[in-house]
């Protein structure tokens, strides 16, 4: 009997490690970024005193936010289609299985191992204006992150090419299991490659597309690191997002008052949009 | 017999050509990469010519020995080393025992206690990086591998996908087991782990180079030159004037390719733990 009751508590020991750090790096920071963001905090971060949503007016009222919010949206708007897009003339290049499809296959999904700062180490040499490759390539004279014209573009193409891996073999896995006959069937009608895509392949894949895009949505919603790294800190505030507004605020400045609710506020808008494209995914994608 | 033999042939060549497009489209996707490889073996006044090249004129390992000899690499590279091995074994450990949990015990508040597991995704650890941080410093874990390890050490998609491969374990192997005299916990590291290899190497390898490569949250909790990983290390080469960029090239390649190595070795491994994960999920 009494080893019954023991045996009850058996599931919860094997769970108790995982639930602690759940808590104490996730659960608990998060409710206290949301009391604290409607405090006045000191330079340690610590509260002072209790100001409502003080902080959130001051922040959208903050041109410097504003212009992070629009930038992330940017960020979001033109790296996750692009990406995609891209994973996807190669997933249907290398649909067919062949001898040496494997090789090029691997290297279609190489960019997933490599880190935001090994690549921005790279680009940035690539868009250096006089030194770089990419001017000679394209025989232009831009400097592509100094220029705040061009800047974000330019950050906003290291993350598509950093995705690019990833999304690759999801839909490639996807583009495979699409039914062989119904693919032969188009074929011998003379569908050609990009009808044949459109009409009859993403429809059957659009679920893989949807998890995609959704997976790429909150990666770029959070997209700070590049910035952090390729626009002094993200300081120059051309091509800052809303974390690294909020690393900035917090981190350099000591303005945790601006940090937590920035912080706030991009999980919210986070939250916000997944819940929009779920809304989508029951009128546009296809589970049959 | 003659216009069929040629229209197979040209059928051939056809196949031939669309395989060798799509291995030249593969090099262009990894441009970036093979420019850092070309570049980190360049003598330093090529890197200086304008307008700049591809090939190296003439190979040369001087920016390796300079980054070696005039920064502290090896260290960063330990660093790393620890960060992300120590992680992903601590991340295997929690991981498999709540997996074990949530698989094979009935108990009270489990689906709330799973249900607070997978929650965990919807908050991005961005947002909390701020307060972790004071966390970590109140309680004097700055500078530490403890400090940087700490965040890394669960993770929900990975105690997801164990339990789903530990569903799939038959319980009539655990009640026989159970009769036979095996405790639960003999029955855990003597049957179920021993047997869940695949997915176990599948978990360790893809949080050992996601932890690896990660960038924001070590260089926060470390002020310390000595505590760097390499992911912030090669970053700080970047302060000086352009002549550094043979040695950083170097440097990003002396970074890249364990886990670029990791990742062609276990290629197969880490995408079916990916696609196990997502498509449940």
């Amino acid at each position: 009997m009494k080893r019954k009751g023991l045996r009850q508590f058996e599931p919860l020991v094997y769970l108790f490690p995982a639930l602690l750090f759940f808590l104490l790096f996730t659960y608990y920071p998060f409710i206290k970024t949301v009391f604290n963001s409607f405090f006045l905090t000191n330079f340690m971060g610590v509260r002072r005193e209790f100001v409502g949503p003080e902080n959130y007016i001051r922040i959208l009222q903050d041109k410097d936010f504003l212009a992070a919010v629009k930038n992330t949206f940017i960020y979001v708007i033109t790296s996750v289609p692009v990406s995609v897009l891209i994973a996807l003339v190669l997933a249907m290049v290398a649909s067919r299985k062949t001898l040496c499809s494997p090789v090029y296959e691997t290297m279609y999904a190489l960019p997933m191992a490599m880190s935001s700062s090994v690549c921005a180490m790279i680009f940035e040499l690539m868009y250096n204006p006089s030194l770089g490759i990419l001017n000679e390539i394209l025989g232009t004279n831009i400097s592509w992150l100094t220029d705040s014209r061009f800047t974000i573009y330019a950050i906003s193409f290291i993350s598509v090419w950093m995705n690019i891996g990833y999304n690759f073999l999801f839909l490639l896995a996807a583009v495979r299991n699409v039914p062989s006959d119904l693919i032969e069937a188009a074929t011998m009608e003379g569908t050609g490659p990009i009808r044949l895509t459109t009409r009859i392949i993403l429809p059957i894949i659009s679920p893989t597309v949807f998890f995609l895009i959704i997976n790429s949505l909150a990666k770029s919603m959070m997209m700070s690191g590049l910035v952090i790294i390729l626009s002094d800190g993200g300081r120059s505030g051309s091509a800052s997002t809303m974390i690294s507004y909020m690393y900035t605020q917090s981190v350099n400045a000591q303005n945790y008052n601006n940090g937590y609710a920035a912080a706030v506020v991009a999980f919210i808008i986070t939250f916000a949009l997944m819940l929009l494209s779920f809304g989508f995914e029951k009128k546009y994608v296809n589970y049959d | 017999m003659e216009h069929i033999a040629n229209a197979k042939a040209k059928k051939d060549l056809g196949k031939i050509a669309f395989q060798a497009a799509a291995v030249l489209l593969g090099v262009l996707v990894l441009f970036p990469v093979i420019y850092c490889f070309f570049v980190s073996f360049m003598m330093p006044n090529q890197i200086q010519s304008i307008p700049p090249t591809i090939f190296p004129k003439q190979w040369t390992l001087a920016n390796y020995w300079n980054v070696m000899e005039t920064t502290t690499i090896g260290r960063f590279m330990i660093n790393s080393l620890i960060l992300a091995g120590a992680s992903s074994v601590i991340r295997l450990i929690t991981a498999s025992f709540a997996a074990f949990a949530f698989a094979f015990y009935e108990f009270k508040g489990r689906n709330v206690l799973f249900m607070l597991c997978l929650g965990t995704v919807m908050i991005p650890s961005d947002v909390v990086l701020v307060t972790n941080y004071q966390t970590i410093s109140r309680m004097g874990l700055v500078n530490t591998y403890i400090g940087m390890m700490s965040v890394f050490c669960v993770s929900a998609m990975n105690i997801f996908m164990m339990r789903q491969n530990f569903l799939t374990f038959s319980k009539t192997l655990q009640e026989a087991a159970y009769v036979d005299g095996c405790s639960n916990i003999r029955f855990f590291f003597k049957i179920l782990l021993p047997t869940s290899t695949p997915v176990l190497t599948t978990v360790f390898i893809s949080s050992f180079i996601s932890t690896w490569n990660t960038y924001l949250w070590p260089m926060l909790v470390t002020n310390n030159p000595l505590m760097r990983t390499v992911q912030v290390g090669v970053t700080m080469l970047n302060n000086e004037d352009g002549n550094v960029y043979g040695p950083i090239m170097a440097a990003s390649m002396m970074v890249l390719v364990p886990t670029a190595m990791i990742f062609l070795i276990f290629r197969k491994k880490i995408v079916s733990g990916m696609m196990g994960g997502a498509i449940k999920g």
